[in-house]
């Protein structure tokens, strides 16, 4: 039997404690249960319509799980670390929209959640983290496993709770799910010490209200129409006007209501990192990845506009570059739902606080159609000059070209496929040459760039849409981070396709070196395992890659080939991630590639 | 009781701090009066103004300490942190002075507004607000300066609230500026403590001097 059946069956006629029960009509009076604090946290979980836990056991969890096996619609998923639990939450949530769920014990367990939490927070996912603790009179006294969670986690986290009453944790765990997916959303953290887990109170679900009742009597709120009318003037009024989307796209799923208003006000479209698979790359108004690594075009095409549209982005420095030389002629309409995003880099003339669908749905109504066709030509002349002189430049033809893997992956599945990057140059690879279609398939780690997030997160991603097809794309650095989630992806029977970019360094770090270090590789050069050898070991399938001509086999095979397989891709070494904007620099002053010797495998 | 608890001058500046933290000498004007804290703020030198906020506060475990993270994680200039009740139940009001540029001041409010915890914001503004603190000053007196002090206290509003051999202490109220004269006039006497409130402030009147939201 696979393990995972063992978890989801439920006993013939089982005493069923959950709430389902008490929301029938006839419970009313029988609906006050006395229950452990423990059962009452899984009863709310269930009430949030979760599915899906990523966690690990310790002692100050345990009267938690130990409630978990009467709840078989809550599947736990045991990881092998605690970081990968907050990962796959994590990118559970980046594929569904929905809130992923994390456990972990005390002390070490919930420190190990921290880098997890910290990527949350910066890419705005809505997660919610819930760590057991010390019982309540040893809080503070520096007990076995104790760790101020609440501490730790506070600048890491939209709000944290430490539940101090068994009467509070139905309504903690409704205002946490409710926290963590509304406006901009974000890790929420709730601690509960092994006390209160214990401790048995009356439990009545009505008494609180689940998130997803708190939104179904809540409206979105609607943009300022005052804002809107001077957006729609200022749109009319511009000669070079460009749409730059992020993440916000993504998180309120307004794919149409941004391709609806480039089409109507005919105004090219930038995508953020984050922003990637939000607008069809394939569109004749999509132009591309802004910032340190976007290629020239765009950065230019930033420097000479007269207005951008930024919907859901905050202007991150890899994106903006050297703040006050960014978009110096531009006027800028910021839409966003965080209102500390205003102003904070590049001052809004019209800031339009609200969600991305809300106001793109608003701007579509109040704008005229335009035409901005010469200033697109102009910027697709300038993108073919730069693909001619690059096509110019003599490449080593031997190793597997970082760009042909992500072509021959994307060819194998049409575009359909999840692609789930780790951080580095194969991050930035992927992300510029893979030609973005089906919306929301782009996964990364971006603001706060964690390396080993790429394995875990897909094992969420899979979980969240089990009929897509998952990518992993990861360095041989960042694979080895959080590599023992093999064994859970084995265990759960959970299919990855990985694809790791091998070149014997930790690229990024090196390419830096030697721009800005005169290639003073210090500490760059990395070893692996015999990621083959390495599969095989934990009962997966691996290949190693040499050669070019074999790429595009090699994925096809791995798509035939049943559960999770590790193909290895010798790479060239030294290749970098061109045109690349300095650090602190102008976007518009980039390094571009020339005709330089690339050193071979020694 | 050491004599140099008793006195109240833990430290002399440069001194070794028994914990190893360094002791800074802070930043002094031509008048010897503290000004800011330098090196604490992202705002460039010349920009900053001094702004009142009045927050209203969720009294739950972990709010004020998340209003105060978020002021340092932020790098706000911090000069003075009041916490106390307010008028409601459960509510706890902070008054916070802050030395800023009003760029970052703006970005500062609107992370404030975004802690959980934080029901209201307001930006007093002088004109608006009456503010006050309270400050204790404990000077040394004689026989002789004793009467001398308390009298110099009255024209200030100050009375004493502890008179030995070799101290008195004041207790005065009103604005910074005043207790800062008060403080300035007694130190040809010696002064031993000072112990300051900081600012609690509020609007004038009925008017409620919202912070207005950043769309407006």
């Amino acid at each position: 039997m696979h393990p995972s059946a063992t978890i989801t069956q439920q006993p013939e006629g089982a005493q069923a404690p959950y709430a389902y029960r008490s929301m029938q009509a006839d419970s009313q009076v029988s609906e006050a249960r006395e229950l452990a604090g423990s059962h009452i946290l899984c009863e709310a979980l269930v009430r949030e319509g979760v599915e899906l836990l990523y966690g690990y056991p310790g002692g100050a969890i345990m009267p938690f799980y130990d409630a978990l096996t009467a709840y078989p619609m809550l599947r736990h998923i045991l990881v092998r670390h605690e970081q990968a639990a907050a990962h796959a939450a994590d990118g559970y949530a980046r594929a569904t929209g929905k809130v992923g769920v994390c456990v972990a014990t005390s002390g070490p367990g919930a420190t190990n959640l921290v880098t997890g939490l910290a990527t949350a927070y910066m890419d705005s996912t809505p997660i919610v983290a819930i760590t057991g603790q010390v019982a309540r009179p040893f809080i503070g006294r520096d007990a076995f496993q104790e760790t101020d969670v609440l501490g730790v986690t506070q600048p890491i986290t939209k709000h944290n709770f430490l539940i101090q009453r068994i009467e509070d944790i139905a309504d903690i765990v409704h205002e946490a799910f409710r926290i963590a997916i509304s406006g901009r959303p974000g890790p929420v953290l709730i601690d509960v010490p092994k006390d209160v887990q214990l401790g048995k109170a009356t439990y009545r679900p009505s008494a609180s209200v689940s998130s997803i009742e708190y939104f179904r009597s809540t409206r979105t709120p609607q943009p300022s129409a005052t804002a809107i009318a001077q957006a729609a003037q200022l749109i009319a009024q511009a000669q070079r006007p460009v749409i730059m989307s992020g993440h916000g796209i993504i998180l309120s799923k307004a794919y149409d209501e941004l391709r609806a208003f480039a089409e109507k006000a005919n105004i090219p479209v930038i995508t953020t990192l984050l922003g990637l698979s939000a607008f069809p790359e394939t569109h004749p108004l999509a132009i591309g990845m802004p910032g340190m690594h976007g290629p020239a075009h765009v950065n230019r095409a930033i420097g000479e506009t007269d207005l951008i549209i930024g919907v859901g982005l905050r202007f991150d420095d890899r994106v903006s570059g050297k703040a006050s030389e960014f978009a110096p002629h531009a006027r800028l309409i910021h839409i966003d739902v965080d209102p500390s995003e205003m102003h904070k880099v590049k001052p809004a003339t019209v800031p339009i606080v609200a969600d991305a669908k809300a106001a793109l749905t608003a701007l579509i109504a109040a704008v005229e159609p335009g035409d901005h066709s010469a200033w697109i030509d102009e910027i697709r002349s300038w993108e073919a000059q730069d693909i001619e002189r690059i096509a110019g430049i003599k490449r080593d033809q031997e190793y597997p070209d970082p760009i042909s893997i992500v072509d021959a992956i994307r060819k194998e599945t049409d575009g359909e496929a999840i692609i789930v990057t780790d951080v580095g140059q194969h991050q930035m690879w992927t992300a510029r040459h893979y030609l973005w279609t089906r919306p929301n398939s782009h996964i990364t780690s971006g603001g706060l760039g964690t390396m080993g997030f790429a394995l875990p997160a897909a094992m969420g991603v899979k979980m969240g849409l089990p009929d897509a097809t998952v990518w992993v794309v990861a360095g041989d650095g960042g694979i080895q981070m959080n590599i023992q989630e093999l064994a859970t992806l084995k265990y759960y029977g959970v299919t990855v396709k990985v694809a790791i970019m091998n070149n014997g360094y930790l690229g990024m770090v090196r390419q830096w070196q030697q721009f800005f270090h005169s290639r003073n590789y210090s500490e760059t050069p990395i070893t692996g395992p015999d990621y083959t050898k390495l599969a095989d070991a934990y009962g997966l399938t691996g290949m190693c890659i040499t050669r070019r001509e074999d790429v595009a086999a090699a994925i096809h095979r791995a798509m035939e080939i049943e559960g999770t397989v590790i193909i290895d891709f010798v790479i060239e070494p030294e290749s970098n991630v061109y045109p690349m904007v300095a650090p602190g620099s102008a976007i518009t002053n980039m390094i571009e590639e020339t005709a330089e010797v690339n050193a071979g495998h020694d | 009781m050491t004599n140099e608890t008793r006195s109240g001058v833990p430290h002399p500046a440069g001194a070794p701090h028994p914990t190893g933290a360094i002791n800074r000498a802070p930043t002094k004007d031509s008048v010897g009066r503290v000004v800011g804290r330098s090196g604490q703020s992202n705002a460039p030198q010349g920009t900053e103004h001094a702004y009142t906020l009045v927050m209203l506060v969720n009294d739950r475990p972990g709010a004020v300490d998340r209003v105060i993270n978020m002021l340092r994680r932020r790098r706000a200039s911090m000069q003075s942190l009041v916490v106390g009740r307010s008028e409601l139940p459960d509510v706890v009001r902070i008054t916070v002075n802050v030395n800023d540029s009003e760029v970052e001041f703006n970005h500062l409010l609107e992370q404030l507004r975004k802690v959980i915890d934080v029901q209201s914001i307001v930006n007093l503004s002088p004109a608006q607000a009456v503010a006050r603190e309270l400050a204790l000053v404990k000077v040394n007196g004689t026989a002789e300066t004793c009467s001398e002090i308390i009298e110099l206290g009255h024209f200030f509003g100050a009375h004493a609230v502890d008179v030995t051999d070799e101290t008195i202490t004041l207790e005065v109220t009103g604005s910074e500026e005043k207790v800062e004269k008060l403080v300035s006039q007694l130190h040809k006497y010696g002064i031993r403590e000072v112990a300051r409130t900081g600012c609690v402030a509020m609007t004038r009147g009925t008017g409620d001097n919202e912070v207005k939201k950043i769309e407006d």
